[in-house]
Parts: C-alpha cells; structure tokens; sequence
C-alpha cells in the first residue's frame, strides 16, 4: 500500500505529457527494424484472411473512430485496425501498425472513454517504439523457438506439437512482454492523449480497477486462495494493476471529469454483437469472471440479452439449485423482451431438469413455434409426448 | 537475460516430452474386417478400412483413431463417460475446469457439453453448431450433430458426431477434419465405422 502510493506520488509529480507533435509515416530504420517489419507485414497479410478476425466494417469502423478521437486524425492514419473473435481481455499493436483487439476486451469495457485508454496505451507503445528497445530479447527468443520447431517436428502426436505451439506462444508473449518503465511511458501517453480529447480521462483508472475484480471474482468461484494476475495475457506485462489504477487516476486532468464518456454511443454500437460476445465468454466455463461480467454490464441496466446470458452460465454449471436459478432468470429475459427464441427453449429444459415437465414442455412448444427451423428443432419436437408431428 | 533463461527451459521441457511420448506409447493398426474393442470398453466396431488407433489418449475412457494424423482427421471415441466426469482429461482441475456430464444432463444438451468442452480445451475462439438430430446410435435413441470450428492454428475444421445416453453413461463418437477437402474425403469411412459400432 505505502509502495503503490509512493509510486503514485511519483508518477503524480510528472504530469502526463502533452503528446509530442507527431512524426508522420514513419520507415523502419537499420537491418533490425527493417527486417522485422518485413515480418510483420507477413504476419499481418496471414491475419487480415483469417478466419477469427471479425469482418464487420461497422463495428471495425467504430473502434477505429474511437482510437481516433483520442489520438486524433493525423496519428490515427497510421493504424489498421483488426478485431478478433477471441474472448480474452487484451489489445495489441504491433511496429507496422497493426492493431489487435479481442472481442473479450469490447466485451469488458464500458464506454468509449475505457476502450481508447486500452488503445492509446497501446498506440503509446508504437508511437515510442518500444519494440525496437526488446529486439536483443527478441532474437534470443526466436533462436529458442527455431530450434524447439525442430524437435517438436520429430514429435509423433499432434500434442507435443501443441506444446511446440504453446512455446510459441509463451515466447511471443515475452517479445510483447515490455519492460515496466515503458509500460509507464505508455500509461503516461495514453493518459496524456485522453486529457487533449474529448473523453473522459478518469475512466482509464476504471479499467484496472475492474478488471482487478474480475480477475478476483473468477478466483473466489474456482476455489483459489490467491487470485494469479500474471495468468492473465494482458496483465502479466503490466505493472500492478492497484498501483496503475492509482497513478492513472492521479494524472487525468481533473476538468476532463465532467466530460462525456460515450456509453450510450458505445452500447448502441456493440448491440449486435454483444450476445455473441457473451456467449463466447459463458463457454469458457469460468464462473465467476462471466458472472462478474454480467453484473458489471448490468449496472447500466438490466437488459433481456444480459439475463439470458446469466440464465445460460447458470445452466451450463448445472447444479439443481442453478437450474432453479436460470429458469428464474429465462423467465426474467422473456419478461423485459424482445427475448431470443432460445430463452423459451431453456426456459423449458431447466423447467424439465427441476422436476416440472408440463410448465417445460409449453416453454419448448414456444421455443419451436417462434423458430421452426432451428437446428436442434427435431430433438426437441421428440421431448413433447403426443405432439411429436406438429 | 531472463527470458533466454526462461526459453531454454521451456525447450528441454519440449525435449523430455518428446522422449517420453516416443517411448511410453506405441500406435497400432486397425485392420479392415476384423472386430475390436475400443478404449477398454464394451463397445466393438468393424472398420471398413485400415485405421491407425494413436497410443495417446486425451482421457480416461476414450480412443483416437486417425488416417493421416490427427489434425487431418481425427476419429474420437468416447466410450461410457460417467456423471461428473469431464469428457477430456482436465489440465487443471482447478484452474481451467471442464464442464461435466452430469446425471441430468439431456441428450440435446450433448452437443454444448461438446462445445464447452472444446472452448476450454482446444481454446477455439469460434465454434458453430450447424444442425442437431435424432438419431440412432449403438442401436438406441441418441443424436446426431455437426458442428464447425476454428482451432488456435486458425484452421476451420468440421466436425460431426452421435452420441448416445446408456445405463447413465454417454457413449459417443466424433469426427474432425479441416473443411476443405479432408472432412468430405474420410466422410463416408467415418459413418461406416458408426454403423459397425455394437454394444456388448
């Protein structure tokens, strides 16, 4: 506690910076960064035919538009933004100018203000090339990469490969993997292009302070006594997030407050995905985050789509009393509307499981009148007795 | 420093593993016509054509069968899954649960407990259940789903698979290729090796 304030403190005598006036297109410099934005072109040419990035130029548009109005037009142009159906908490940006954003991340910030400190700390990264100052780290990490590439290649089963590509992945983690002070650096950017904006700065420290939450949350359901921050992809590299929330708190201009922060833009834009988003995050079979999720997506407001997603998460774990529990909230979805047909179609099989198969059936019946076709139609016409044709 | 450190480790960890998977598990063939029972259990099938049976198992009670390596074709059985259990051997019970079969689990309920199953376990970001049926399987009422999803190699793959509930337990057998080209060319060895499956 006194470490993080005195941290504080001293990240709160160096206000954030103004942003330095940009550059304009930046070209690699010298064999190293020449070479390894060659790479990342390749890698970027794989990642724009991919079949995880999410092809919605709305919602892409969105981001990029976000990004934008913290970093402003002129920096703005030398990003290319990827959104990846992928549902863990991280965003990435790489020396090129390719910029990876998880579907976990939109699904876990709250308004425009949040999701472009995430950006801008990232952008942070590429503006001071931070990657160029781990380039030694970076060679002796793909030296081990090549030669463990040849000995997983003598493996017989595809699961020492796995743990090859496990390796990769551990490896790259660490070329990502910044040192703290340029972490600050970026934090100190970030916040810094926020105070210029239009958005409000002070959400930056809320960002932390909900994802330290969740991370705690998923931990109390698994039964863990400590909760492990570093599991986490985004945390790992980070400083810790109660200092973080502390200083970045610290540095956000304090008129910048009453400013917008764009929630109700940002909930109207994530509206068509954010059922699919949820549903990636239920089946991940983490209790705890996905209901932590929820609540804190429920603060603004209960909506038929957040119900149903609890009800799912409730009937996925499956015990009697969490049966008892997602009819409960079935029932609430259908209630507020416009509820998904599914909700009726598990409505009526936690009703089944929980000892009422009359209330259950008439829910299924529904569930098959408002979607004919669904996929799972004929399975679901053999649980009604006697209306098996219909 | 750290981190070169921290590399080799990981590389002379790949390495043992390497030496241990040669040594400890040898695959065998399946031989065209002649029946044989698969994961230990009482369930027999009658492949219509050579099958490699892999050494390896992902769990306790199950069986992989391939042509030409698992991630070009991968046949899985799972041969009487008890409640509580995972269909998959767990990495971590405690960090990175599986969802469970359960007493009360339905038979439609079979393909999401396949789909959370491969979430966790093979972390693919995307998966799509295409179609769900009543079918027949090991000569009882089951179901037949298909499904499409994309692996951590960013890879789509299709799959297909009948299951059924017995006496409590799931039985059940999948089939998993790349869409393109080697899921329709194994297709039909696949169904034919469903219908030769008997329970004892």
């Amino acid at each position: 506690m006194t470490l993080g304030l005195l941290l504080a403190q001293q990240a709160g005598a160096a206000t954030a910076p103004v942003p330095p006036p940009y550059a304009g297109a930046y070209q690699p410099q010298g064999v190293d960064e020449i070479g390894w934005w060659r790479e990342d072109d390749e890698s970027e040419r794989k990642l724009a035919a991919s079949n995880l990035v999410i092809h919605d130029e709305t919602l892409t548009g969105y981001v990029k538009h976000v990004l934008c109005d913290a970093i402003g037009e002129e920096r703005c142009r030398s990003v290319r933004v990827y959104i990846m159906r992928e549902p863990t908490f991280n965003a990435s940006m790489s020396p090129n100018g390719t910029m990876r954003v998880l579907s976990g991340l939109l699904l876990r910030v709250h308004n425009e203000a949040e999701l472009a400190a995430v950006l801008g700390h990232e952008f942070g990264h590429f503006e001071r090339r931070h990657f160029l100052e781990g380039f030694k780290a970076q060679r002796g990490g793909t030296d081990v990469l090549a030669w463990a590439a040849v000995l997983a290649s003598f493996a017989p089963t595809y699961h020492t490969r796995r743990a090859y590509g496990d390796l990769e992945l551990s490896i790259y983690g660490n070329l990502f993997r910044y040192q703290r002070n340029q972490e600050r650096e970026a934090d100190r950017l970030g916040i810094g292009y926020l105070n210029e904006s239009h958005l409000r700065p002070q959400a930056a420290a809320l960002v932390w302070q909900n994802l330290m939450a969740e991370i705690e949350a998923s931990a109390r359901a698994k039964g863990l006594k400590k909760p492990d921050f570093n599991k986490i992809a985004f945390t790992a590299s980070h400083p810790p997030e109660g200092e973080r929330a502390a200083y970045l708190a610290d540095l956000a201009v304090p008129e910048g407050a009453v400013r917008d922060d764009g929630a109700a833009r940002y909930r109207a834009a994530l509206a068509p995905w954010l059922p699919l988003f949820l549903d990636d995050q239920i089946k991940l079979n983490d209790f705890g985050a996905s209901e932590y999720i929820i609540q804190s997506l429920a603060t603004g407001g209960w909506t038929a789509d957040l119900w149903f997603a609890r009800a799912e998460l409730y009937r996925t774990r499956g015990n009697q009393r969490d049966l008892a529990n997602a009819a409960d909230f079935y029932a609430k979805a259908i209630e507020i509307g416009p509820a998904r047909p599914e909700a009726y179609r598990g409505l009526g099989l936690a009703l089944m499981k929980t000892g009422q198969p009359t209330t259950g059936q008439k829910a299924l019946r529904t569930y098959l009148a408002l979607k004919p076709d669904a996929s799972d139609a004929g399975m679901i016409r053999m649980m009604l007795p006697g209306k098996g044709t219909e | 420093m750290m981190l070169r450190r921290s590399g080799f480790a990981l590389a002379i960890a790949t390495l043992s593993l390497l030496a241990l998977s040669t040594m400890a598990r040898a695959h065998k063939l399946r031989v065209q016509g002649a029946a044989v029972t698969v994961a230990g259990s009482s369930v027999t099938v009658t492949p219509s054509r050579d099958w490699n049976s892999l050494g390896k198992k992902i769990g306790k009670n199950t069986e992989t069968w391939t042509l030409d390596g698992e991630q070009l074709n991968d046949v899985t059985f799972f041969a009487g899954i008890a409640p509580g259990n995972p269909l998959v051997k767990e990495r971590s019970k405690k960090h990175a649960p599986l969802p469970k079969f359960t007493r009360t689990t339905l038979l439609v309920e079979v393909p999401e407990l396949l789909e959370g199953t491969h979430r966790t376990y093979k972390n693919s970001g995307a998966f799509k259940l295409l179609s769900t049926q009543a079918a027949t399987f090991l000569g009882r009422d089951g179901v037949f789903f298909t499904y499409e999803f994309t692996d951590e190699d960013q890879l789509t793959r299709r799959g297909e698979a009948h299951a059924a509930i017995i006496d409590g337990k799931l039985f059940m057998m999948t089939f998993e290729a790349p869409r393109l080209g080697y899921f329709a060319r194994s297709e039909n060895d696949f169904r034919a090796l469903v219908t030769s499956a008997r329970l004892r």
